[in-house]
């Protein structure tokens, strides 16, 4: 694995441009076991730079651009089975999220978005006292 | 072993190759083409939505002096991939893991695929193996393969 580069995450929704033809990343979503949700999409192409995540009114929104390297003149297109896609996707975020806690990183056109569980809502033993 | 090919008897003709620059399906192409200009949106496009192709996907671009192959990888590392050239056929083998975490992980939404993968693509021209370099950025795999001395075009000065 290459490094894991470090990616903003805003508090305004991702900006989304609805004309432009947009596809929506494969995702895995899973929690680990201190209740942490972890958000893995693939984003081919995409670098550091081209992602705008913004978690606003309890939406996690992710938008990005990948960026396919050009060929200079001269080249002709044999066969084609990707272009410079752009990504869309929103996620509904449940009142357990720490909001504050999200971070987001990015290596090999993957991207991972940590949830920490909210403090309120991480289990608590309660401790019956003895009347 | 007596070889079929050089005994003299020609009992087995050699694999037939097509001549350089004909294509058989040019016409097929030549309809995709057009109802992708017709679609606008583009079926390559479409077909990946509904996750149609094979993986992982490769773009082949044909210039001058060399070929390019692009090939879609997020998620696989440096040394998880192999490349292999013999003649004009590329071999890209590898290998997508999964999070190592996956033993304490409880899944909600799985969509990305792991295992092993393998993609043999046919170049349009011969190359020149000593020199293949291929380079990885942001989960896309650039290989840059240069032609063979006799595959590069060559003026001819007329007398």
């Amino acid at each position: 694995m290459t490094e894991q580069q470090k990616v903003q995450v805003n508090a305004e929704p991702a900006r989304r441009s609805e004309t432009a033809d947009t596809s929506a990343p494969l995702v895995d979503i899973y929690e680990r076991e201190d209740g942490t949700i972890v958000i893995e999409a693939e984003l081919p192409g995409v670098e550091v730079d081209g992602v705008d995540i913004g978690v606003d009114k309890g939406v996690l929104s992710l938008e990005a651009q990948a960026n396919v390297p050009e060929l200079g003149e001269g080249f002709s297109c044999t066969y084609a089975g990707f272009g410079a896609e752009r990504f869309f996707r929103a996620f509904a975020l449940s009142d357990g999220v720490d909001r504050d806690g999200i971070h987001a990183e990015m290596a090999d056109g993957v991207l991972t978005v940590t949830l920490p569980r909210a403090a309120a809502a991480r289990s608590r033993k309660i401790e019956i006292k003895q009347g | 072993m007596d070889h079929p090919e050089r005994n003299g008897k020609g009992l087995f003709m050699a694999i037939y190759r097509w001549p350089a620059g004909w294509d058989p399906l040019q016409g097929l192409r030549t309809m995709h083409r057009e109802l992708e200009r017709f679609l606008g949106d583009g079926i390559t496009s479409a077909a990946r939505r509904i996750g149609g192709g094979s993986y992982p996907p490769v773009n082949v671009w044909n210039g001058p002096e060399e070929m390019v192959v692009q090939c879609e990888v997020p998620g696989v590392s440096r040394d998880e991939i192999e490349l292999s050239i013999t003649g004009e056929t590329l071999v890209i083998k590898g290998t997508k893991k999964p999070p190592a975490e996956e033993a304490q992980a409880r899944y909600q939404r799985r969509e990305r695929g792991y295992g092993d993968f393998n993609r043999t693509i046919v170049l349009p021209d011969k190359v020149e193996a000593e020199q293949v370099e291929a380079s990885l950025k942001a989960g896309i795999l650039s290989v840059r393969l240069p032609k063979s001395e006799a595959a590069r075009p060559r003026r001819i000065q007329v007398k």
